[in-house]
Parts: structure tokens; C-alpha cells; sequence
């Protein structure tokens, strides 16, 4: 406990900037995407070992609670991937580093570029399935 | 004497680092987990982002039934054709290497965090157990195929 408060203390007083912010998103998205990946697996691996808690486990994951954790795993996974090339790039290529506050920018960019337009189809199909098709309910 | 460690980063421009030459590498498992994470990471950004186009974009998870996972798995006793090897080396493939990530980067998180060292081994022991049960049971089900004798509604193969 005490470990956890020193570290969300020594985390917001540190002045990395955005490549200090982006360290941590990164580990929090990585943490975030590989609990959904065991579930995932898990829940995968049952199509075969037990098809009726697989049927109701894929019934769960079409709720509107997990449409809204959906959207946000979606966020999660391109952030970590984008943000995952610019390290990598960085890494391997260290006559870049001059350019890592241009690097910072791009990522963040690029993940809103792609993430937007997920985003705002995923919503689409989710309103579609929960409250209708979408085109019904504009033309009342 | 010079090292490749301390010259690789001269040229970097505002980034000055010492000449003093770079101690050899300790431990060639933290330089090898170093690697994985940056190669096996550029190919799970097309694995990864390709599986979630094709299952949240282009398919909604709504429309997730049994049978779409029958299209590409195939049903349990069936003989594999080339389109469900194709799907079994994808998903093996993304499978495999994102759990090792995972691993990996879970490691790195609780390594930071956890620094009762009994805590880490633990919780690094269970970690990885549940990982390799997980996957072996994933990889074991694409192999198997849907079990469509125990499912209840009615599944074309």
C-alpha cells in the first residue's frame, strides 16, 4: 500500500512531460490489454472445452456494460500499438532521438486519428444492436 | 578501447552521454526480453489491429455466434482444410506471441512495484502458470475445433 502511494506520488511530482505520460499510459494499456487477453483466451478455449459457459460468456460480452468496456479496450490497443512502434523505432534507430518530442506528438496524434473513427463505428453498431438501427430511430 | 554502447549514441544531437565505455551486459535474458518486446511488438501491431478491425469493424460483436467461430475453427473431429490451417496459424500466431509480451511486460510492471521479493516470485509463480494454462488450453481448443455435440442450437459446418 505504502509502495502504491509513493508510486502515484513520485508519478504525478516527476517532470517527464508527454514522454513520461505516455511511459505510463503505456503500462497501464499493456496491463489493461493482457487481463482482456486471458479472458479472451479463456473464454475462446471454452468453444471447445465447454460450449455452454462459451455461449454464455459471448451472451455477456454483447451487454451494454460490455459494449462500453469494449470501447474502451479499443482505445487501450491502438494507443498501446502505436505507442509501441514509436518505442521500438526510437530504440533500434538512436540517430532519431533527437526527434523524441516530435515522436511523442505523432503517437498521440496518430492514436486519435485512428481511434475516432473506431470509436464512432463500434458506437454505431452497439446503439443499432441495444436501441435499434440508427436510421430507424432518426427518421422518427 | 571503445564499445559499440557508448559510440552508438554520439551523433544523437542534444542527448550527450559519457565516453566512459559501457560495462558488458550482465544478464543476456534481460537483453534478449528487450529485444522480444520491440520485434515481437512490430508484428503484433499488424496480428492484433488486424483480429480487432476484422472482429470489432468490419463484424460487430453483436452479431457473434457460435457458428462464425465454426466457419473458421471448424467443428471437433473434422479434417483441417487449408482456410482453417490458415486461421489456426493466425490466431496461434497472435496468440503465442501476445501472451509472451504480456508475460514479459508483467513482469517489468511487478519487478518496479513489488518490492517484498517473495511478493514478485509469487505473484510472477501464479502469473505464469495461469498465462501457460490459459494459452495451452487456447491452442488446444483451435486445434480441437468447436465441440458442436455439446452445443445447443443448431451449427452448419
Amino acid at each position: 500500500m505504502g509502495t502504491l502511494f509513493t508510486t502515484v506520488r513520485d508519478t504525478l511530482r516527476y517532470k517527464g512531460r508527454e514522454g513520461q505520460w505516455l511511459w505510463v499510459l503505456h503500462r497501464i494499456s499493456g496491463l489493461g490489454i493482457l487481463f482482456y487477453l486471458i479472458l479472451h483466451v479463456y473464454d475462446m478455449s471454452l468453444a471447445y472445452f465447454n460450449v455452454p459457459v462459451h455461449e454464455q460468456m459471448i451472451a455477456l460480452f454483447k451487454t451494454p456494460l460490455f459494449s462500453v468496456l469494449e470501447l474502451a479496450l479499443a482505445v487501450l490497443l491502438i494507443f498501446h500499438a502505436v505507442n509501441g512502434v514509436r518505442v521500438a523505432l526510437l530504440d533500434l534507430r538512436p540517430e532519431l532521438w533527437a526527434k523524441q518530442q516530435l515522436a511523442t506528438r505523432l503517437a498521440l496524434i496518430i492514436t486519435v486519428v485512428i481511434a475516432a473513427p473506431t470509436i464512432i463505428i463500434m458506437i454505431i453498431y452497439t446503439i443499432n444492436a441495444h436501441l435499434g438501427p440508427v436510421a430507424t430511430t432518426i427518421a422518427r | 578501447m571503445t564499445t559499440a554502447g557508448s559510440t552508438a549514441v554520439k551523433d544523437a544531437g542534444m542527448y550527450k552521454r559519457s565516453t566512459r565505455p559501457a560495462p558488458p551486459p550482465r544478464n543476456n535474458f534481460e537483453r534478449a526480453a528487450w529485444m522480444y518486446m520491440r520485434y515481437s511488438g512490430l508484428v503484433l501491431v499488424f496480428l492484433a489491429l488486424s483480429h480487432w478491425g476484422l472482429q470489432h469493424i468490419f463484424n460487430s460483436v453483436q452479431d457473434l455466434t457460435l457458428q462464425s467461430t465454426v466457419n473458421r475453427w471448424g467443428v471437433t473431429g473434422q479434417v483441417a482444410n487449408f482456410q482453417i490451417w490458415f486461421w489456426r496459424a493466425y490466431y496461434g500466431l497472435l496468440l503465442g506471441l501476445a501472451m509472451l509480451h504480456g508475460l514479459n511486460g508483467l513482469r517489468q510492471v511487478a519487478y518496479d512495484y513489488m518490492h517484498f521479493r517473495p511478493l514478485y516470485w509469487g505473484f510472477m509463480g501464479l502469473s505464469t502458470l495461469l498465462i501457460i494454462a490459459v494459452s495451452v488450453a487456447g491452442i488446444a481448443a483451435l486445434l480441437l475445433g468447436v465441440n458442436i455435440a455439446a452445443a445447443g442450437g443448431a451449427v452448419v459446418r
